[in-house]
């Protein structure tokens, strides 16, 4: 017999392929998925066209990403100890998008489907490099936290210039869009650049567990438990940087995943900062994947982009954080 | 899994400076493997620091620290966290782990040993603590956690444990019953260092005592060595008397000195 908390794991883990094959049928053209599945990778038709080059690696794509930014929001709630923290707060997110947005400004995104996300990776990779250098030698959570913010600041006021400059409106709405991010019109070639990013920050975030399992003691303990120096927290944060870097530079910035999810796979195990790693980037995985499909399915004018739904579904969630506290729960 | 049993831990001429301000001067001490160490002086003395610095968590800015005769820093982090466990002063858990998970915690140095709910179980005993075994730390009162997190510290196996006031937030019968259990572990070969208020229990239980007095080691020794009426005296500025009955002693603080 199950407990409780690891069948809802189950559930969760038999669902994610029942909503890959959703993904794959959902659009605007029907596709005989059986058929073009046959027909293989190399196949002319149009159903196999539109299931190997548009619809798979979208879908995975969902997958890629939510498990990036679910496993990134639970490796920075451990780092931090507070269940409020997202990866957002180091700038990794504002660091790819700063990128991303200078290459849309001067209208160089065209030149290869590579040059945005590759540059957004390494925007990412120099946020967080100055947050760890402003933050200085032997840094508390809480000075990680700070330099965070001022870093925040500074780059959410240069993309604030850089909207404000925009050369056109043509540009603008392409930044404002890129902001919200969006899993359309993706292809194997993101697919392809963000995997390695992701799994290198998710092999370094594994490999971090039992340091982020020893902080939820206090760092003078973790420090007595032999977690010392600047080693560990240095791969939680290449960690976080890479996987949610990467995430960001092929998706765009979609919010609140990253703090949603960490709190909802909490209590299912047993609060360990250890497993909550991959049962947050199963959740986040799932959930983007399902957001996606609402996406696909939404019909209108105008596309609705990703970042917009996982808002929507992160705004109840406080509204029932705050709820729940009320009763007198523990957050 | 090889551990060693004994341990002693010499500190060499310990000195610690943090913003400016000598928290610590010149420290010389060792602790040797059968002997219950009480670190005691008033607030601000360093007891702490010592013992952070005795622990890994901070590093000495001048002297150094040997375990079994070996400088800490050719030791690597993991292997001196399997040699010493410390308790901090305050430890507030960041989730709301189980006790029993809380404990656990403190065998992470010896990876995920086979027998770990079993040695999780017998901690928890050992602090009377196994009726909360399944609960959530964050439903525990003051004292509860605190033996939860004794026990966090006993469960390992390594041979120098280091505790800062252990006793602080307890009731007196889980007071006596840690000072026994520190006791019993000492009795049984490990190297205990810990900080204490209570000079009483000091006294009772401990082989020898440190007396910190703003940074420097004013006197170490037996408890009848250390706690004459005139150091302790002038070290708490209290004028005070010890009652020696039996071996036990009475701690009475009389006047303000």
């Amino acid at each position: 017999m199950l407990k409780p908390g690891k069948f809802v794991l189950a559930m969760l883990f038999a669902a994610l392929p029942l909503a890959l094959i959703a993904a794959l049928v959902s659009g605007p053209v029907p596709v005989d998925l059986g058929a073009a599945l046959s027909q293989g990778w190399h196949s002319d038709s149009s159903d196999a066209v539109i299931l190997w080059q548009l619809r798979l690696p979208r879908a995975l794509l969902a997958i890629l990403v939510g498990a990036a930014l679910g496993m990134g929001g639970a490796a920075m709630q451990g780092m931090l100890r507070n269940p409020l923290a997202e990866p957002a707060l180091l700038g990794v997110s504002s660091g790819a998008a700063l990128a991303a947005i200078l290459l849309l400004y001067y209208g160089l995104a065209w030149l290869s489907g590579w040059l945005l996300p590759a540059l957004a990776i390494f925007g990412a990779f120099c946020a967080v490099a100055c947050v760890w250098m402003l933050a200085g030698r032997g840094a508390s959570a809480s000075r990680l936290v700070l330099a965070g913010v001022a870093i925040n600041a500074f780059l959410s006021a240069l993309m604030a210039l850089a909207l404000n400059y925009a050369p056109s409106m043509f540009a603008m709405q392409e930044i404002v869009f890129w902001l919200l991010g969006s899993l359309a019109n993706r292809g194997w070639d993101q697919l392809l650049l963000a995997v390695p990013f992701i799994l290198f920050g998710g092999v370094l975030l594994y490999c971090a567990r039992n340091y982020l399992r020893a902080l939820s003691l206090g760092e003078d303990s973790a420090a007595s438990l032999g977690f010392r120096g600047r080693r560990y927290p240095l791969m939680v944060l290449l960690g976080i940087a890479s996987a949610v870097g990467a995430a960001v530079a092929v998706a765009g910035t979609i919010g609140f995943v990253g703090l949603v999810v960490p709190h909802l796979m909490r209590p299912l195990v047993k609060q360990d900062p250890g497993r909550l790693l991959w049962s947050s980037a199963l959740a986040g995985a799932l959930l983007l994947l399902l957001a996606d499909i609402l996406v696909i399915n939404f019909v209108g004018a105008q596309e609705l982009r990703i970042g917009a739904v996982t808002a929507f579904i992160g705004a109840p969630f406080f509204f029932w954080l705050i709820v729940s506290a009320r009763r007198g729960q523990q957050l | 899994m090889t551990v060693e049993k004994h341990l002693e831990a010499s500190c060499l001429k310990l000195a610690l400076e943090r913003r400016h301000h000598r928290v610590l001067t010149d420290i010389s001490c060792s602790f040797k493997p059968f002997e219950l160490t009480a670190v005691v002086g008033p607030n601000g003395a360093g007891k702490s620091s010592l013992l952070q610095c005795l622990a890994g968590v901070l590093a000495p800015t001048v002297g150094h620290i040997e375990l079994n005769g070996e400088a800490v820093e050719q030791i690597s982090a993991a292997e001196r966290a399997r040699r010493s466990a410390y308790l901090p002063q305050s430890e507030t858990p960041a989730w709301s782990l189980s006790s029993a998970d809380l404990v656990a915690l403190g065998l992470l140095p010896w990876g995920r040993p086979a027998d770990r709910e079993r040695r999780v179980a017998a901690a928890l005993q050992l602090v009377d603590a196994q009726q909360f075994a399944h609960r959530p730390v964050t439903q525990l009162s003051g004292g509860e956690l605190r033996r939860v997190q004794l026990a966090r510290l006993l469960v390992g196996e390594a041979p120098l444990l280091i505790a800062d006031e252990p006793t602080a937030a307890l009731d007196i019968r889980h007071q006596l019953q840690l000072m026994q259990n520190f006791r019993r572990q000492a009795d049984a070969g490990k190297t205990v260092v810990l900080a204490l208020h209570d000079l009483s229990l000091a006294a009772r239980y401990c082989d020898r005592i440190l007396l910190l007095h703003d940074g420097h080691l004013r006197a170490q020794g037996t408890p009848e060595d250390v706690f004459t009426p005139a150091l302790v005296g002038d070290v708490y500025g209290v004028s005070c008397e010890f009652r020696w009955r039996d071996g036990v002693a009475d701690f009475v603080p009389l006047d303000l000195l």
